[in-house]
């Protein structure tokens, strides 16, 4: 018999830390990652040698990442792993912490995302298997074909497109993590420069350098070392799934999201009116509507519509995006999934400021990944 | 007559129909054709590499969806340029070079066929041909 997270022992966020998402600079990815993780204990008001796990979400600081980083914190022996899944890393991270402390294997376990932009050798080029289009298809391109499909099915426009970055760049420039910190209008992010298709530079994710932590306890440990359950967040639901062949559907991501949000929410007892708040892969604004829609939140073909109504803002339907996404956030690659967990857990605890959605108490988190993977974190806050 | 060599000839000859054909592959166990081939096993059923055999695939098909790409730093290719998604008429729904550089005149729907784009020589002193797709004239499609 197989079991879901909800049927284990109770898994709950307890600390969340971050270092800024930022341009590539000097600081070593150690600093980084160390930032955020002391900030992550300070938050759950625990020392490091209460950690019994650490999984370090990263795909372009190279081998053996973890020890090097974590020891400055004190060489407590504890188990240490690196988890790469592309740009799923750190959410993967997150979910192998999530499961150990669940299945009762430790009590307490850090996920930690960092990364710095690199040269990076990717494995999908060493299969021999060619395209037509080569390397002159890069993911901008990929999506670019996606918003395109959609323009032409939907009767949505490339500036109905851009307001997603519009609203995501709102929510930005009021979170002090984000890399881009700057409300933009729609002028400005229409005004280009134009990179493939409908999308504008502002529709594409800035890739810097970042960190982000959380840290996953027990019951048992929140009771032993007197964790605030008050700002404890519950993890009901962690699913990751990979692309199947579509036979008929000619866009496997919105695929592979609906099936993946489909098994998260079965297994979590909710449905898509539920959710409060959502952080999702916005890597280019077309994601967010695509994906919108296949979670359920409008029908299929109003994903652009819901944006212009304001449903998807801050005090909305359901915030979505209230970090400022990948679009402002940023995408550092390893850090992105642990920094949309710290953004849930913030919001579900009340405590996100000037971004506060109102009565937020369930989240969803949601990846994809070049290969393709998708993975879905749900919380509720009880 | 100088002999002609496919940029890329895992995926079409150099010297083949008109329009030009592209190397596909067929699963025998479930029916499920592929592009580009390989053989390492079947992804729709997981039969393994001895069911799996190759099939051409004709030149032609319906645009699905493009974009024209702005800006790039590859080798071999200037911006602008566009990629199309092309729905074949034998299944597989492929990505290809188009001729023209830009979207003008181009409609999702559009009948598209093949043609071999000439892009230089190799150390050979042979004409290097690539295959991209174009808008089908009306008699054509």
């Amino acid at each position: 018999m197989t079991r879901t997270l909800i049927d284990l022992r109770p898994v709950y966020v307890v600390g969340i830390g971050l270092h800024r998402y930022q341009r590539l600079s000097d600081t070593t990815y150690v600093e980084l990652g160390l930032t955020a993780v002391r900030e992550a204990l300070a938050d759950a008001r625990i020392p490091w040698s209460e950690v019994q796990s650490a999984y370090t979400g990263t795909a372009l600081v190279g081998m053996a990442a973890s020890r090097p980083m974590l020891r400055h914190l004190g060489a407590t022996g504890i188990p240490m792993a690196q988890v790469e899944n592309a740009s799923a890393s750190g959410s993967t991270a997150f979910r192998q912490a999530c499961l150990e402390v669940a299945s009762g294997i430790c009590d307490l376990a850090l996920a930690v995302g960092v990364d710095k932009p690199a040269p990076v050798a990717m494995a999908p080029g060493k299969t021999n298997l060619r395209d037509l289009t080569g390397a002159r298809v890069v993911p901008f391109t990929h999506f670019a074909l996606l918003a395109n499909d959609y323009m032409n099915r939907n009767h949505v426009t490339a500036e109905q497109i851009a307001m997603v970055a519009v609203k995501n760049n709102r929510n930005g420039a009021n979170n002090p993590y984000a890399q881009r910190q700057k409300a933009v209008t729609l002028d400005e992010v229409m005004a280009g420069p134009a990179i493939s298709g409908a999308l504008t530079r502002l529709q594409c994710c800035p890739v810097g350098e970042g960190a982000a932590a959380a840290i996953v306890a027990s019951d048992d440990a929140i009771a032993r070392l007197g964790i605030d359950r008050n700002r404890a967040v519950r993890v009901i639901a962690s699913v990751t799934r990979t692309e199947r062949v579509y036979r008929e559907a000619k866009n496997f991501d919105a695929e592979l999201t609906g099936e993946t949000v489909a098994q998260a929410y079965r297994e979590a007892g909710i449905s898509a009116r539920d959710l409060d708040v959502i952080e999702l892969h916005d890597a280019f604004t077309i994601e967010e509507l695509l994906y919108l829609e296949a979670m359920g939140l409008c029908a299929p073909g109003e994903g652009a519509r819901m944006i212009e109504s304001g449903a998807a803002d801050i005090g909305g339907q359901c915030a979505v995006s209230a970090s400022g996404g990948l679009l402002a956030m940023g995408h550092p690659i390893g850090p992105t999934g642990v920094g949309q967990i710290a953004e849930i857990t913030r919001q579900l605890r009340g405590e996100a400021g000037v971004r506060q959605h109102p009565n937020a108490r369930i989240g969803m988190a949601h990846m994809v990944g070049v290969g393709a993977v998708c993975v879905v974190h749900i919380l509720r806050h009880d | 007559m100088p002999e002609r060599a496919a940029a890329q000839p895992s995926l079409y000859s150099a010297e083949s129909a008109d329009p030009p054909a592209l190397n596909g592959g067929r699963c025998r166990a479930c029916g499920y054709v592929f592009f580009p081939p390989q053989s390492y096993g079947c992804e729709s059923c997981g039969a393994p590499p001895q069911h799996l055999e190759p099939v051409t695939l004709a030149g032609r098909g319906t645009l699905h969806s493009f974009a024209t790409v702005h800006l790039h730093q590859a080798k071999g290719i200037e911006a602008p340029f566009t990629v199309g998604v092309i729905l074949l008429d034998d299944g597989p729904a492929i990505r290809s070079i188009l001729t023209s550089r830009t979207d003008e005149g181009l409609r999702a729907g559009d009948r598209m066929i093949s043609t071999m784009v000439p892009q230089g020589r190799d150390d050979q002193g042979r004409e290097v041909v690539e295959l991209r797709f174009q808008k089908a004239a009306s008699d054509q499609g």
